[in-house]
């Protein structure tokens, strides 16, 4: 770098020498940049010459007499006269610039040497030097960070190569794994099978022993009889009350359903509902209200509209079933209760703050589309009452929520696939190869071992056979998902070198105002502000071979567009989003450094720059 | 239209699909969709209706048959009025009269009507004003309300004072007419019995104007309020308490000699108005006058849009060109009638002349009426002038083109914009900000977070030569630290309720109130307002845009005021509604004229308008929609704004709602560069537009679209300062110009720049051509290749990279060809003539410079040139006035290159006098573009200058 800097002043030092020689020229040459002076010297030898579009022809008097000849403007380099043409200031000490003719003697000073004014209505100030060095100095640290960037990019290559080779690797052995455990599976399934047969012929034969002894009772005992019917209609109705819990986990989609519901008069439901805001507004239409009330109306259009596109049917039906089996029938009851009376929800709150919580957190579940949906256990009893506590709430609270969740936000980078990861570490153990050896030999001496036609089934056995089916399938599954995750994940296009490979899995922040906004290459980007989630789009494709990557389908705008963003890629030693903007309602734009853009060639083509300034 | 019913329903729920209204608290990147609108009961939120396809909402609006007043007159029969004129006598110049039933016929609805007091007052140049009103002396409950500081001072000096009458019998009447001197050929009469007032031809006795010739004039007099009497209406959820009870107006008007009628803005309609009642005439609305916020106006309704001005004017072949305005600010309701819609009748009326017959009804007020003869179309225009005034001299940069768009977010956003136009070369003068850049919508101040710096912005912007324009608008947030709200309502300077407290409506801030500008003390603390310590973070290269000022009201009846709210001097809103807008516009406008020490020029761009906004400001036709048809109908709209003394107007270029097809955006530049207002516009809904954004070919249309008016600029301030002086519009439809080519008559698809310009727009998809009416006896060269064209039919012209334009032949069009960042940098830039000469060989032309802002032009700070040219020679001949001591505007400008168009002979020099030195003759390009081919004659380099007397002789 310091050969660099010395020999780019000896060069500035040198240019500014040729100029005095170049000065000397004719003073109508003005505005003629030095690769055209040749074509200008016809005039001198044959006295006119063609302008550049062979339009007309020229004379010496015609060149620069502030009319235009030629339609091109080459008869006028150095006056405004062609609307065309172009002026060229030699800017010594920085670079040389070509600019319109319209700015020819316009009284703003558009090149640093002052040159474009000369007809004395103002005067410029010279400022090429300080503003040479600006530039120089700018210009150095950019070759300084492409430097980086390449050295970086050329490392973040090969470590690509490596992890690509990796995890083709491991996807290969994963898949020749999961046809071994498959097979094993599949046996011991045949074998647990054989046992569950046998367990059942033996449970039919004691059910029949037993039913011979109860009939010899039976017969002793007559005058019993009445109450024995009893009992079995007790046992009939235990049977049809767990139906109807298996009712309630298959309820359908709660907060669509209950708006359309028969609701109760003046009750407000489901948050998603535009008519509960007016209730709402019903009960109080004074002037802040309603202004807090418009805000919240925006963000519950904005739920709406989510659900426009495709409302992802099941996602809350099964939102619900989980709930159900986390949830006591008690609570079970309260928080479907609730939808209706809004009271007793926030009775629970009060009584069982972590399922408040809950709540707030899968506020920002909703907003985020499906962002958090594979880490957060989704939990859909949002109420109204919990849409007021956010309203009414401190932001203090907000934030204590939000930050408990999302500790790491507050560095500008952050791993999404935090699935993946936990895939990976569980996965550590089973990419031992051992395991599946011992696996392996675990099943063969199952199989020799236990013998099906046993009577009666050895029971510590079959327990055995049970639980190494359910891990060996737990296991089968978990390697079937990384599997999944690595083909989706190889399936990307991680540039022509893989450049962008090291992007893969990671998140970038950038605060602007009151809003963080989150780019995940290859996964997706949203806008958060406090606790409430935009998502700006989903990972679509680079564009512009390269230059750009866009991230589309995002939420829909009200009346406008699904969100959408283009990230501009620019070379950078760091990965780092910066200059987020929204240029058009819903159309957003960023700009991301990353060494993945800084290739060898262009690095050259700056240095040569940075030389052509010193000229 | 279909009626509905006038019964209130019983839910009221108003729903405003207008995301213009819904975003009132839009922020930078959430959306925020705010639906406002209520019912007193409450708010009602339907978010679930709001992705349907929105568009006008004609049931939030009163038809005439919801509006009992109109409904009424709309129904009464011809031969109604059984008024008739007594006590004629000649009084302070007037010819006055009182009206009154004659006893033996007592009508039965006004058996115990007052006398009412008519005046006719006549004053020069063939205006005749006629008064109706209630006799003072009778003590009617209220006075009626009469609309104050729109008739200019100076027009009472021109009043001719009548000193006799002559009586004559008319068509066998029973009682006697009198008859008053008008004007040259002109006389005023006002028969007795049956009533009726008319103008006509001394000579030949045709009338040309006429009142009550049908008998429909009906006035309501205010009377005290009767047991029984249910004077309330209500429309929708909104009731009108209507204290005062009906005192509406309504007469017939007939113009006579008319193959057509115009005017009467504004309406998204034709130029000409096309009949609203008669035979073959399906139900239809009468052209409505009230100022109202109309979301998504569609593009051919006779509905009432933004602004009012009560002022039609008829043309005809035979006769020529006639006007009748109505000063009056209350809801105004106006049918055009078909012929044949009063067969029934058995009126006999002179049956050799074309007539057209209109029914003119308003809620209030009183008979204020002015007659003009013409009898040319720029007479009329001037005559209507005299009264309301010409349009004051826009600031040079004002006739530039604007950049706008709800919202140019922040300064960097501004930087960028800013420095885009430079990056591709593209012209433009202001930048302009919505209402997004205020805190919170409170006027006079700045977001602090998008705009921490504005000083320094439009320092920036300053630096080359640009201005900043930021919204100011009426509503006023009620919010106790808001500094505006504090003084104007411990001065108690809003609007009142009928209750008498402050009037507390909803708009952009949500919960606001409305300065009451009627009251010339509070328009005087408004303006103060703008002062540059009052309005911190402005600066002189700001102006002011009043947008909403009909005023919008978003839970208002019709989206506006309550029609019993309480103005200054217990003045109903009813009776001055059309006119709040234009006592906003005018504090307004005073405002920045005194910050400046009365010195600046004002720009104020306001939507709503009256008679008389023409000396305040700038008008556009408000939230239109990016269509074809829009478009189309821009320019009839324009036009029509034109003829009736606003000549400063223009439409939002692309269309306000929506996103452009690219090549309606291009054609939109390429027409709106010859409007007078040109600016870009865009909802904060739409995709970004800025000429630059559509690929390289489209950016060079646009460019172009854009020099092209730059280039003309010095012929458009000329035509501006024309209308300064005269009332005679920039752009003009083609009948003003050829008032014997009936051709032209409802041709609103073309129009003329001045004299000199003719302008086809294209209006339609995928055109590669336009046909094209050349108005006859006159020849015609193309704007670009200088092809002449013969008039008196219509002509196919190649269309695919530009609009067809014309320079007429005999006119001489003044142009600045260097192209410059904005209107500034071009003050000391050489001129271009381009002559087009007549079949006589002579062409004449006008030039007018002065220093582009300040006032210093009244004192004689110009220069005004006439070009005359004829037989081989051109002279400029001086037109100003002498100025006075040290009031010279001075100018180093010189010709650079004269142009001349149907030259037959072929000179190879020119001599210039009194210089006495000699210019070559060549041939050059007509418009200097990279590969212009060389083929018209060309004086280069004259160099004479523009403030000099001057000939140049072609040899």
């Amino acid at each position: 770098m310091k050969i660099h800097t010395q020999s780019f002043l000896l060069f500035v030092f040198s240019s500014m020498l040729v100029l005095r020689s170049a000065v000397v020229l004719s003073e109508n040459i003005i505005g003629v940049a030095p690769q055209d002076e040749e074509y200008y010297k016809g005039l001198s030898s044959s006295g006119t010459i063609k302008c550049k579009d062979g339009s007309k022809t020229f004379t010496k008097t015609q060149l620069n007499d502030d009319f235009c000849d030629c339609s091109d403007g080459t008869d006028e380099p150095g006056t405004s006269a062609c609307p065309t043409g172009k002026f060229y200031c030699r800017n010594a000490g920085h670079t040389p610039l070509s600019i319109f003719s319209s700015r020819v003697n316009d009284g703003i000073c558009d090149c640093c040497d002052g040159s474009d004014e000369y007809n004395g209505k103002i005067k410029c100030k010279n400022t090429c030097w300080e503003a040479g060095k600006v530039a120089r100095d700018r210009l150095r640290k950019k070759i300084e960070t492409f430097q980086e960037g390449v050295t970086i990019r050329k490392h973040d290559v090969e470590q690509a190569k490596l992890l690509v080779a990796k995890d083709e690797a491991e996807l290969s052995r994963l898949k020749n794994e999961e046809n071994i455990l498959k097979g094993l599976v599949q046996q011991l399934k045949e074998r647990k099978e054989q046992i569950e047969k046998a367990e059942e012929k033996e449970r039919i034969q004691k059910e029949k022993e037993e039913k011979q002894k109860k009939e010899a009772e039976e017969a002793t005992v007559k005058e019993q009889k009445g109450e024995e019917k009893v009992n079995v209609q007790e046992q009939e109705s235990k049977g049809s009350n767990s139906e109807d819990d298996g009712k309630i986990h298959d309820h359908p989609p709660l907060g669509q359903d209950l708006n359309k519901g028969p609701a109760d008069p003046g009750v407000s439901l489901a948050h998603d509902d535009d008519d509960d805001d007016d209730d709402d507004d019903d009960k109080d239409a004074s002037v802040d209200n309603i202004e807090q009330h418009a805000e919240k109306n925006e963000e519950s259009s904005k739920v709406a509209h989510e659900h426009d596109p495709s409302p992802g049917p099941g996602s809350k039906e099964e939102d619900a079933s989980e709930n159900a089996e986390s949830l006591s029938r008690e609570e079970l009851g309260r928080a479907i209760g609730s939808r209706w009376t809004g009271k007793k929800a926030e009775q629970q709150q009060d009584e069982d703050a972590g399922t408040a919580r809950n709540n707030d957190d899968n506020e920002d579940d909703e907003t985020s589309d499906n962002a958090h949906e594979e880490e957060d256990s989704g939990y859909d009893t949002e109420t109204e009452e919990d849409h007021q506590h956010h309203e009414e709430d401190d932001t203090e609270d907000h934030m204590d929520d939000v930050g408990g969740d999302e500790a790491d936000d507050d560095s500008s980078e952050h791993k999404y696939e935090s699935d993946d990861e936990m895939d990976m570490s569980d996965m550590e153990d089973t990419s031992n190869p051992s395991w599946l050896v011992k696996i392996q030999q675990t099943v063969r001496k199952f199989l020799q071992a236990v013998n099906p036609f046993q009577t009666p089934v050895d029971t510590s056995e079959s327990e055995s056979v049970r639980k190494e089916y359910d891990d060996a399938s737990g296991k089968l599954s978990k390697i079937q998902s990384r599997i999944s995750s690595l083909t989706k994940k190889l399936g990307h296009d991680f540039g022509s070198e893989k450049e962008f490979y090291s992007l893969y899995g990671r998140c970038f922040e950038i605060k602007e105002n009151k809003y963080v906004y989150k780019v995940c290459p290859f996964k997706e980007a949203s806008q958060v502000e406090g606790h409430s989630t935009t998502h700006l789009g989903h990972w679509d494709k680079f564009d512009e071979s390269y230059r750009v990557m866009l991230f589309s389908s995002g939420d829909k705008c009200w009346n406008g567009p699904y969100r959408s963003l283009t990230v501009r890629l620019r070379c950078g030693s760091k990965v780092e989003v910066s200059d987020i903007d929204e240029p058009s309602r819903c159309e957003y734009a960023a700009l991301l450094t990353t060494p993945a853009l800084c290739l060898e060639g262009r690095l050259k083509s700056h240095d040569h720059h940075g030389k052509g300034t010193r000229r | 239209m279909s009626s509905e019913c006038l019964l209130p329903k019983p839910t009221h729920i108003s729903i405003l699909k207008n995301p213009y209204y819904d975003h009132h608290t839009t922020d930078r990147s959430t959306m925020k969709s705010v639906v406002v609108l209520h019912c007193f009961l409450g708010f009602i939120l339907l978010l679930s209706h709001l992705n349907s396809v929105y568009s006008w909402k004609k049931e939030e609006f009163r038809n005439c048959n919801q509006t009992p007043f109109c409904k009424r007159a709309r129904s009464r029969k011809p031969q109604h009025c059984n008024l008739i004129a007594t006590d004629v006598i000649i009084a302070d110049g007037d010819l006055t009269a009182k009206l009154i039933t004659p006893k033996e016929n007592p009508h039965e609805e006004d058996s115990s009507s007052n006398p009412l007091i008519l005046s006719l007052s006549v004053y020069e140049n063939g205006i005749l004003r006629m008064k109706i009103d209630e006799d003072p002396s009778q003590n009617p409950p209220k006075k009626r309300f009469e609309v104050p500081d729109v008739i200019v001072p100076e027009f009472e000096s021109k009043k001719l004072w009548l000193q006799r009458y002559t009586k004559q019998v008319i068509h066998g009447d029973s009682a006697d007419s009198f008859v008053v001197y008008l004007f040259d050929g002109y006389e005023a009469v006002l028969r007795s019995d049956p009533l009726e007032v008319f103008v006509r031809e001394q000579t030949s006795g045709k009338r040309v104007l006429s009142f009550n010739s049908h008998g429909l004039f009906d006035f309501e007099q205010l009377r005290v309020k009767k047991e029984g009497d249910d004077w309330e209406e209500r429309f929708r959820s909104h009731t009108d308490s209507r204290p005062y009870g009906p005192q509406s107006i309504s007469f017939d008007m007939s113009f006579y000699g008319a193959d057509f009628v115009y005017g009467i803005p504004e309406h998204a309609t034709s130029l000409t108005l096309k009949p609203t009642k008669g035979p073959g005439i399906e139900e239809s609305e009468p052209y409505r006058l009230f100022n109202l916020d109309v979301f998504e106006y569609i593009h051919e309704s006779p509905f009432g849009l933004y602004g009012s001005i009560p002022f039609m004017l008829s043309h005809g072949r035979t006769r020529g060109t006639s006007g009748f305005f109505w000063l009056n600010a209350a809801e105004m309701q106006i049918d055009v009638l078909g012929s044949g819609w009063d067969a029934e009748s058995s009126i006999m009326l002179p049956s050799d002349q074309n007539r057209i017959d209109t029914l003119w009804m308003s809620e209030a007020g009183i008979v204020d009426t002015f007659f003009f003869i013409g009898p040319k179309p720029k007479d009329v225009v001037k005559q209507y002038a005299s009264v309301t005034g010409t349009s004051a001299m826009p600031q040079l940069f004002a006739t530039g083109y604007h950049q706008c768009r709800w919202n140019y977010r922040d300064e960097e956003d501004v930087k960028n914009v800013d420095s885009k136009f430079d990056e591709h070369d593209i012209p433009y003068d202001v930048l302009w900000l919505d209402i997004e850049h205020t805190d919170g919508k409170r006027y006079f101040t700045w977001d602090k977070v998008l705009f921490p710096n504005p000083e320094e912005m439009q320092k920036d912007l300053a630096s080359r030569g640009r201005r900043m324009v930021t919204i100011v608008d009426p509503h006023i947030k009620r919010d106790e630290n808001y500094h505006i709200h504090k003084e104007a309502s411990k001065n108690g300077y809003y609007v009142k309720d009928a209750s008498g407290k402050d009037y507390d409506g909803w708009c952009w801030p949500g919960s606001s109130s409305y300065i009451d500008m009627v009251n010339p003390e509070i328009r005087s603390w408004w303006a103060d307002k703008f002062a540059y310590t009052q309005y911190l973070g402005s600066t002189p290269s700001l102006y002011i845009w009043n947008d909403m000022n009909e005023p919008s009201v978003f839970n208002g009846p019709e989206v506006t005021m309550p029609r019993d709210a309480l103005h200054y001097g217990n003045i109903e809103h009813r009776e001055l509604h059309n006119a709040y807008g234009y006592y906003f516009h005018m504090a307004t406008s005073d405002g920045l004229l005194k910050r400046e020490g009365g010195n600046d020029r004002p720009f104020v761009l306001s939507r709503a308008f009256f008679p008389g906004t023409q000396r305040y400001g700038t008008v556009w036709t408000g939230d239109n929609t990016a269509t074809w048809e829009q478009l189309r109908v821009s320019v009839p709209m324009i036009l029509t704004l034109g003829l009736t003394g606003i000549t400063f107007s223009g439409a939002d270029v692309g269309g306000f709602f929506g996103n452009p097809d690219t090549e309606l955006l291009v054609r939109w530049y390429q027409v709106a560069a010859y409007l007078p207002f040109f600016r870009g516009h865009a909802h904060h809904d739409t995709k970004r537009r800025e000429p630059w954004l559509f690929g390289e070919h489209n950016t060079e249309l646009m460019r172009d679209a854009i020099r092209v008016r730059y280039t003309l600029l010095p012929y458009f301030y000329t035509l501006f300062r024309e209308a300064n002086v005269s009332g005679v519009p920039v752009t003009r439809p083609l009948w003003m110009e050829f008032p014997d080519d009936e051709a032209t008559f409802n041709n609103d698809e073309a129009f003329m720049v001045g004299n000199g310009l003719l302008v086809q727009g294209v209006y339609t998809e995928h055109a590669k051509d336009a046909t094209v009416y050349l108005p006859k006896d006159h020849t015609w060269y193309d704007l670009r290749s200088g092809t002449a064209y013969k008039g008196g039919k219509m002509q196919k012209i190649e269309a695919s990279d530009a609009i067809p334009v014309f320079q007429r032949s005999g006119t001489i069009i003044p142009r600045k060809d260097r192209f410059r960042r904005s209107t500034v940098q071009m003050e000391n830039d050489p001129y271009t003539l381009v002559i087009a000469v007549n079949s006589l060989g002579e062409a004449e032309g006008e030039l007018y410079i002065d220093d582009g802002k300040s006032y210093e032009f009244k004192k004689g700070a110009y220069i005004h040139r006439r070009f005359i040219f004829s037989d081989g020679k051109l002279t400029s001949v001086n037109l100003a006035t002498s100025a006075s001591e040290g009031t010279n505007f001075l100018s180093d400008c010189t010709i650079e290159r004269i142009i001349l168009l149907g030259h037959s002979s072929k000179p190879k020099s020119a001599q210039i006098e009194p210089s006495n030195h000699a210019a070559e003759v060549e041939l050059g390009p007509l418009q200097i573009q990279s590969g212009a081919r060389s083929s018209v004659l060309t004086i280069r380099k004259p160099n004479v200058r523009v403030s000099d007397d001057w000939s140049i002789k072609l040899l």
